[in-house]
């Protein structure tokens, strides 16, 4: 950068003398000093302090040389040609600090502006946490409070029933709190992934198995061709990301709507899907479905399709969402298939 | 019969009341330590049937408790993680921990556990024959019968079902299925149990596609479940 600012300076130094020795014929000597100070101005311009001063060093030094008589000099016969020198070398330091002290201003504008919208985010995303913390929390707090001290008073499946809800809601809270935190992992790049070789349909069972009481309402089922290969993946976040692409679909259509848990192989990659027959997806942007706290969606900040994404991209696959034709929306991503591992012997004797 | 004595190293307060409460409930009793030094002197002392071992203590990590007290007792072990983080489970389990249950949890999840655990120590299932679903085997007589009929288990398949039974309703790492049915060479060729377990799902299973007595616990290793261990 500073390099560069001097051979500007150089630059322009040559080429002022080059355009006053074209025009040297018909202009005045005052005017050729107007070109030299021309230059000195676009170098403060363009380049720093330190360009400006070389410069106006130089163009004074070429002024003096080809145009101030005695010609071929560096001597001075009349001494009003030190002020124009003095003049030059002013006007350059005060338009480069010009210059400067707006860039500096144009850039803290910039960083305030960024500053701005990471508040922005955090802001949306504290306050969605909060009111999505603040629903069970109210619960919680009033059926605990109203147990403590009436309890006695309470019918046996009144109290049961106030210690189940503080028990849903409380695992409500927790499912959120360890999504806050998955997601700041993921995206702090503070996770490792721990590949292992994998069975998608094993992880798909025991996804089922693990959401069974909220996927009650839906009619689940788990479709995969039996030679689907091995997957070298982290399970345990295969897991998770499976897991949310259920609840999401669970969550956002109506009760006894089948969804469909899919893989299958497409070149040199699996493609593993979660489709559900519901009513399907407004219109808009499916990309922005697994932005963090996308809009408008109902019970939730949305962290749930982000964080898929995140898992997926760290596998180094792709997601995305489609809208099936007729009725449905499918939700896909993508994994690398390996070569497949090497069998034990006796699997291969058979 | 008296009652077993159950050991439980937390050092939070309050989630030691629910568990006195709700374990004093169910009819065990309850000794309480609230750190890692206590726990092992706890439970060198009072000779507990089972110990609930925190591995977040405050003195020393859980894993130490749990390596103390199999130097000297194969007592059952179930660990309480909050950490979401398959690996201080997996390690914990390879430390001799029988089972986990991750924090936040329901009481009920706990005490399955616990029972689970319990009936397995008072029958340790080196037992001959073992009953889930249809199936029966009769390791002895290497037999496997499914609604009556014969099924034809290999060798392997057959080692693999006596590991997960040794360890009944209980999980069983990879590393210790595959050190124990093909060696220690093969610790981590988890590809091998993907394929045999499909295997024996597809033959013992009554729906190989969603089991449920040969259970997966994803990024840790699998669980048998027989028909009084269902699930919680």
């Amino acid at each position: 950068m500073k390099w560069r600012g001097y051979a500007c300076a150089l630059g322009a130094t040559a080429a002022c003398t080059l355009a006053g020795l074209a025009l040297g014929t018909w202009l005045e000597l005052v005017n050729i000093a107007m070109v030299y100070l021309l230059g000195v101005v676009l170098v403060a311009l363009y380049g720093g302090r330190g360009a400006v001063v070389a410069a106006s060093i130089l163009n004074i030094a070429a002024y003096n040389f080809f145009f101030v008589p005695p010609r071929s000099t560096f001597h001075v016969d009349d001494p009003q040609y030190l002020v124009t020198f003095a003049m030059m070398l002013a006007v350059g330091l005060i338009v480069s600090w010009l210059t400067e002290t707006v860039r500096a201003r144009a850039q803290a504008q910039a960083d305030l502006a960024v500053q701005a919208e990471t508040e922005r985010i955090r802001n949306a995303l504290l306050s969605s946490i909060s009111h999505d913390l603040r629903t069970p929390l109210a619960v919680i707090s009033g059926a605990s409070s109203s147990l403590a001290e009436g309890g006695e008073r309470m019918a046996m499946e009144e109290r049961r029933a106030l210690a189940q809800s503080i028990f849903r809601e409380s695992q409500e809270m927790s499912e959120l709190v360890a999504k806050v935190l998955q997601m700041t992992r993921l995206e702090s790049g503070g996770l490792t992934l721990e590949r292992d070789w994998c069975s998608i349909g094993e992880i798909g069972a025991s996804v089922l198995r693990r959401l069974k009481p909220r996927l009650a309402d839906h009619m689940v089922m788990i479709d995969l061709p039996a030679d689907l290969p091995l997957a070298r993946v982290d399970g345990a976040l295969i897991e998770q990301a499976l897991a949310n692409l259920l609840e999401n679909a669970a969550r956002h259509t109506p009760a006894r709507t089948l969804i469909r848990l899919r893989a299958h192989v497409d070149g040199g990659e699996m493609v593993v899907s979660v489709e559900d027959f519901g009513p399907g997806l407004p219109d808009g942007s499916l990309e922005r479905l697994f932005d963090k706290f996308h809009p408008g969606r109902r019970g939730g900040v949305g962290l749930g399709l982000a964080i898929c994404r995140a898992i997926v991209a760290l596998h180094g696959g792709r997601i995305w969402a489609e809208r099936l034709p007729g009725v449905g929306t499918a939700f896909r991503f993508s994994l690398a298939l390996e070569s497949p591992p090497e069998m034990p012997a006796e699997a291969l004797a058979k | 019969m008296t009652p077993a004595t159950i050991l439980v190293v937390e050092d939070e307060p309050d989630i030691r009341r629910f568990l006195r409460s709700s374990l004093g409930a169910e009819g065990y009793r309850v000794v309480e330590s609230p750190n890692g030094r206590r726990g092992t002197l706890d439970a060198g002392m009072h000779k507990p049937d089972l110990a609930i071992v925190d591995l977040g203590l405050p003195d020393f990590d859980g894993i130490e408790v749990i390596r103390h007290i199999r130097e000297w007792s194969p007592m059952p072990i179930v660990v309480l993680s909050a950490r979401i983080q398959e690996r201080s489970k997996i390690e914990a389990l390879d430390a001799g921990a029988d089972d986990y249950v991750t924090k936040p949890f329901g009481v009920g999840e706990l005490l399955a556990r616990v029972r689970a655990a319990l009936r397995h120590a008072a029958r340790p299932s080196s037992g001959t024959e073992l009953n889930f679903g249809e199936t029966t085997i009769n390791f002895e007589k290497r037999q496997a019968l499914r609604d009556g009929a014969e099924v034809h288990l290999t060798p392997i398949e057959f080692r693999l079902l006596a590991c997960l039974a040794k360890h009944l309703g209980m999980v069983v790492t990879h590393r210790q299925l595959l050190t124990e049915v093909w060696g220690p060479t093969h610790a981590a060729d988890t590809h091998y149990l993907r394929v045999y377990m499909k295997q024996l799902r597809e033959k013992l299973e009554v729906d190989p596609v969603q089991p449920r007595h040969l259970l997966t616990e994803t990024g840790v290793g699998y669980r048998l479940m027989d028909d009084s261990g269902t699930e919680p």
